[in-house]
């Protein structure tokens, strides 16, 4: 089986780092991108299974960069995780209204992220329609 | 004795002799309520005014002539008139020198139908043809709109604390997700191979790590609360289900210490209408926090019972070092844990009961506490059986809405 390639969105380096550290400790294929934009640019070369994107980005943020890739007709079956360290009321529900599959809190748990990515990634990806 | 009597006799002497002048009584009166210094109004068994002072001309625009022999309601909002003369007649009936409306905020209204916040003074004057009142009416719309805007002020300063802590909360979480992150990792061995020595230390780091995660938690669930931004989500809830869970979650921690846990739940109360999240907190935090001051092998109890019909009561006793008299009082505020030397024994961020508080008092209940030294305490909290929410909330205050509050 081939390793299932995971985008991670993330301004801060060293919290970019961790993930990618784990995500490919756990024999993902990762790109990274520091902000939305650049991840869009990321995404005009590669299909990643999994989106992994910090909310409070600076320029496009978290949610409107989830609405944007979940709008698009091209990109469905794309998965699309949010990882925030922004834990108030009312956040989680925000991030499932424009579209994220999954909400994880920072600091995040290694193994927890790697169980989370890994339940989008283990079964076979759904046909485009 | 004898002095003091003298120096009376001849003060009684000069009074007379200043208004042995005045024709009469009824002058002698006028001249008392002219030289009052607030606005004045005098009134017979019937609410009709008899006399009224210049000041009080001033303050309602009224000439003298327009208002001698009217009902005094001429000088009451209309909305409240009706009341007024019921409150009146109240008066009559037990006169004695006293505010108007304890409580309430009182408003007079002027000859142009103008309004304003007035403070009232009553009080009786016995006569030999029956009682009078006199009404001292002083204008403080001026003290309350400084008092109205003060606290607006203090209500934004708040706002904007609260903001500041839960944006700082942010702020601290997202370094601390690298600190335990990476901690994490090499604790795992993910990095390579760990000495004993190493692993100890990394231990100590996400220990450490992990109580700072806590407190930053604690300020902002505590920032939440305080800026209202906790919505509540009442819904119905098993208080039976929820006092399991936790119990649950404690069991562990009671075990270490050899501590008999018990919980008990009335039957009588099969389901509550609280906010399910803020209740676990509630028992989390007292259960949680009896555990850690009390020593091996002691006791901690949690009951929920009824308090009354609408009411329900959560106790958690334990058999802990105690707390003294002087001290309880600081125990809900933030940041106080009440000896260094206890808190270095008892690690914990000294926010917990605060936020139990809030979280409480949030939900319209109140929290309280008895303890005796070296025999332990028993922290309680009541709460409505149904919590309402802010939109259903009614305050409104309304000048001789009767109650005293």
């Amino acid at each position: 089986m081939t390793s299932a390639l995971i985008l991670i969105v993330d301004d801060n380096a060293t919290n970019l780092k961790l993930a990618r550290v784990v995500l490919a400790g756990a024999g993902f294929e990762v790109r990274t991108a520091n902000d939305a934009e650049e991840a869009l640019h990321v995404l005009e070369v590669c299909r990643p299974r999994v989106v992994l994107t910090d909310i409070q980005l600076p320029g496009i943020d978290g949610l409107e960069f989830t609405r944007r890739l979940k709008g698009d007709p091209a990109r469905s079956g794309l998965v699309v995780i949010a990882l925030t360290a922004y834990a108030m009321v009312g956040d989680e529900e925000r991030a499932r209204a424009a579209g994220c599959d999954a909400y994880l809190t920072k600091p995040i748990d290694p193994d927890g992220l790697v169980r989370t990515v890994e339940s989008f990634t283990s079964s076979p990806a759904p046909l485009k329609r | 004795m004898g002095r003091r009597r003298r120096a009376g006799t001849s003060a009684s002497d000069k009074l007379r002799r200043f208004f042995a002048s005045a024709p009469n009584p009824e002058d002698r009166f006028r001249a008392l309520v002219e030289s009052a210094p607030d606005a004045m109004v005098v009134l017979d068994p019937d609410g009709l005014v008899l006399v009224v002072n210049a000041q009080a001309e001033k303050l309602f625009g009224f000439a003298r002539a327009e208002l001698i022999g009217q009902a005094v309601e001429i000088l009451v909002p209309e909305r409240f008139r009706a009341r007024h003369s019921g409150h009146r007649g109240h008066y009559f009936g037990d006169p004695r020198a006293r505010p108007m409306g304890a409580g309430l905020e009182l408003f007079a209204r002027k000859r142009d139908g103008t309004e304003f916040a007035a403070e009232i003074s009553l009080s009786p004057i016995a006569t030999p043809a029956g009682t009078l009142v006199t009404a001292a009416i002083r204008d403080v719309s001026e003290r309350k709109r400084n008092l109205d805007e003060q606290n607006r002020r203090m209500q934004e300063a708040n706002r904007l604390k609260s903001e500041f802590l839960a944006n700082m909360s942010h702020e601290l979480r997202t370094p601390l997700n690298a600190v335990i992150g990476f901690a994490k990792l090499l604790y795992a061995g993910k990095a390579g191979p760990l000495t004993e020595t190493q692993t100890e230390y990394l231990g100590d780091i996400l220990n450490s790590s992990q109580h700072l995660l806590e407190l930053i938690n604690d300020i902002l669930d505590l920032a939440k609360v305080e800026s209202g931004r906790h919505e509540l989500h009442v819904e119905e809830v098993a208080p039976t289900r929820i006092a399991t869970e936790i119990k649950d979650i404690l069991r562990g921690l009671a075990a270490d210490k050899q501590l008999e846990l018990r919980v008990e739940v009335s039957p009588d109360l099969a389901t509550v209408r609280v906010d399910q999240k803020m209740l676990k907190q509630i028992l989390y935090n007292y259960l949680s926090n009896a555990i850690k001051f009390t020593e091996e092998g002691g006791r901690v109890a949690m009951r929920i019972v009824p308090e009354g019909d609408q009411h329900f009561r959560i106790d958690v006793e334990d058999t802990g070092i105690g707390i003294r008299a002087v001290d309880i009082e600081r125990l809900f505020v933030e940041f106080q844990q009440l000896d260094s030397s206890a808190a270095k024994r008892y690690p914990g961020t000294g926010l917990g009961l605060a936020l139990t508080k809030r979280v409480v008092e949030a939900q319209g209940g109140s929290v309280s506490v008895r303890s005796t030294i070296g025999l332990g305490s028993t922290f309680s909290a009541i709460l409505p059986r149904v919590v309402r929410t802010g939109e259903e909330g009614d305050a409104s205050d309304v000048h001789g809405s009767g109650g005293t509050r």
